[in-house]
């Protein structure tokens, strides 16, 4: 099968949820990664993608 | 078979090529046999040279199939080998990039990994971009058939993306949030899909230590959970089929010398058993043959059989689910994408037994277009044909109207066969109630 481009969105749900069930090695990139978020939520810190 | 590479997918084959993964994955028949080919001559026509940094020659399988004609036996080992081939490309430093169970075939009951064009060098601080598709087509179709005893080849069959997770969210009853695996990978997942669509996640999951050891976690536990499903089918059609009739074993045996004969006249390429059930006689014409698909319509028969198979550890018998009435379509892009069956190869010897009657009286299609159909294969032919006064064929034609079917009559028959192929053998089983008939192409 010619001429199909394959690209796989990995979907950002399913990126996030990975670092969540990632047991006690993903504790830490969770919070953080949430810690982040609730920084810029709070506007203590600036959105990365802005 | 070839495979034309861009520049990026060039350096991606020299870092899997240099694996000990590719070198025993090869040896071990897991992942396709593949070499790079000097001369990239023949390319076709819509590929631009220019973007051709190499080609690559992969080994052919004998026959393409797709999951949504595998019993869950086959989803489920497909499934594993995608994650030991993720698991032990992690070692390596590469990652498969997508998880498409379309990416892999099978030798037989073996399963071998197609698409050398998956592996690529691990970037850093990303996810596994392959999970989502890994649920979508694979764990959910598993889970739903595991928890639910819902088939998953319909769904497939009509999504080639597989079931979304808010999708099977909703499939999924409030017990079933506490089975292993639906929590996470299901509510949770799909929760979190609702809430981060379109916004990019990447670079913060970067920046907050995302790291390698977390998809390896990740596929370790999927691992676990996939190996652990079981689906227990209950009693099908076919289940005790057969067996109050004191002829079936004398049958069975007379049915046995008529397959292996036929079969023995001359070596096959392919051979094509339509409603093989058990496989008794598949193995038995396949034997004589290169390769040979199994196909019938009830999943649970076909998964026993896999299972049979694959204990034996044969790679000539590829055990499929498959309906003469309701056949896989084309699918996909121009319905190019997915192909019927027929259009995956033709048989040389086709046998269709116990086939004919379900096919007229169960599915109403007419025998002579069902021979016309059968003729268009262009293959011999081993048919059986019960009679009206076989017991399976009155308990058909008593569920329905008085008269229904007259087209199915042994005369009939007989004269439509004759029409479509010269008879070479006609032998009455010792019933009395089944003919056995081997016709092959006039030329």
């Amino acid at each position: 099968m010619g001429g199909l481009l394959a690209y796989l969105d990995p979907g950002s749900g399913s990126m996030i949820l990975q670092a969540i069930v990632g047991g006690v090695a993903a504790i830490a990139v969770a919070g953080k990664f949430y810690w982040r978020r609730f920084l810029g939520f709070i506007g203590i810190r600036k959105r990365d993608d802005s | 078979m070839r495979r034309a590479l861009s520049e990026r997918g060039l350096v991606d084959w020299e870092a899997l090529a240099a694996t000990d993964l590719f070198r025993e994955g090869v040896a071990a028949g897991r992942l396709v046999a593949t070499e790079r080919v000097a001369e990239p001559d023949g390319l076709p026509a819509e590929l631009d040279a220019a973007n051709v940094a190499a080609v690559l020659r992969h080994e052919r399988i004998p026959v393409v199939s797709y999951p949504y004609e595998w019993p869950f036996g086959m989803l489920q080992d497909a499934a594993l080998l995608e994650l030991d081939l993720l698991l032990a490309a992690l070692d390596e430093g590469l990652v498969l990039k997508d998880a498409s169970p379309y990416n892999v075939q099978w030798r037989g009951s073996k399963p071998v990994f197609v698409d050398v064009g998956s592996f690529e060098r691990l970037r850093e601080g990303e996810p596994w971009a392959g999970y989502r598709q890994f649920c979508t087509l694979a764990l959910y179709p598993l889970l739903l058939q595991a928890y639910r005893n819902v088939p998953f080849q319909p769904w497939l069959r009509g999504s080639l993306e597989g079931i979304e997770p808010a999708q099977m969210r909703a499939l999924m009853s409030f017990r079933d949030r506490f089975r292993r695996g639906v929590l996470t990978n299901v509510v949770l997942h799909a929760k979190l899909e609702g809430r981060y669509a379109d916004r990019e996640v990447k670079r913060d999951l970067k920046k907050a230590g995302f790291h390698a050891d977390l998809i390896r976690a990740n596929a370790r536990k999927l691992r676990k959970l996939v190996e652990r499903l079981r689906w227990e089918p209950e009693g099908t059609a076919w289940s005790g089929y057969g067996e109050a009739n004191p002829y079936d074993e004398a049958d069975a045996a007379a049915k046995e010398d008529f397959v292996r004969a036929s079969a023995g006249l001359r070596g096959r390429r392919l051979l094509w058993d339509l409603g093989c059930n058990d496989g008794r006689y598949t193995r038995i014409a396949a034997a004589e043959s290169d390769y040979a698909v199994a196909i019938d319509a009830d999943a649970a028969v076909v998964d026993a059989l896999y299972r049979a198979l694959r204990a034996e550890g044969s790679e000539t018998i590829l055990p499929l689910i498959g309906d003469v009435t309701d056949p896989s379509p084309g699918l996909g892009w121009r319905g190019l994408e997915r192909r019927p069956l027929a259009d995956r190869g033709l048989p040389d010897l086709t046998l269709c037994l116990a086939l004919v009657h379900h096919v007229s009286l169960s599915g109403n299609v007419p025998l002579r277009a069902f021979l016309d159909w059968l003729a268009k294969l262009g293959s011999e032919v081993v048919i059986e044909f019960p009679t009206r006064e076989d017991p399976m064929v009155r308990r058909l034609l008593d569920r329905k109207a008085p008269g229904a079917n007259p087209d199915y009559e042994t005369e009939l028959f007989e004269r439509a066969l004759e029409e479509r192929w010269r008879l070479e053998r006609r032998e009455t089983l010792p019933s009395g109630t089944r003919i056995l008939y081997r016709a092959i192409p006039r030329a």
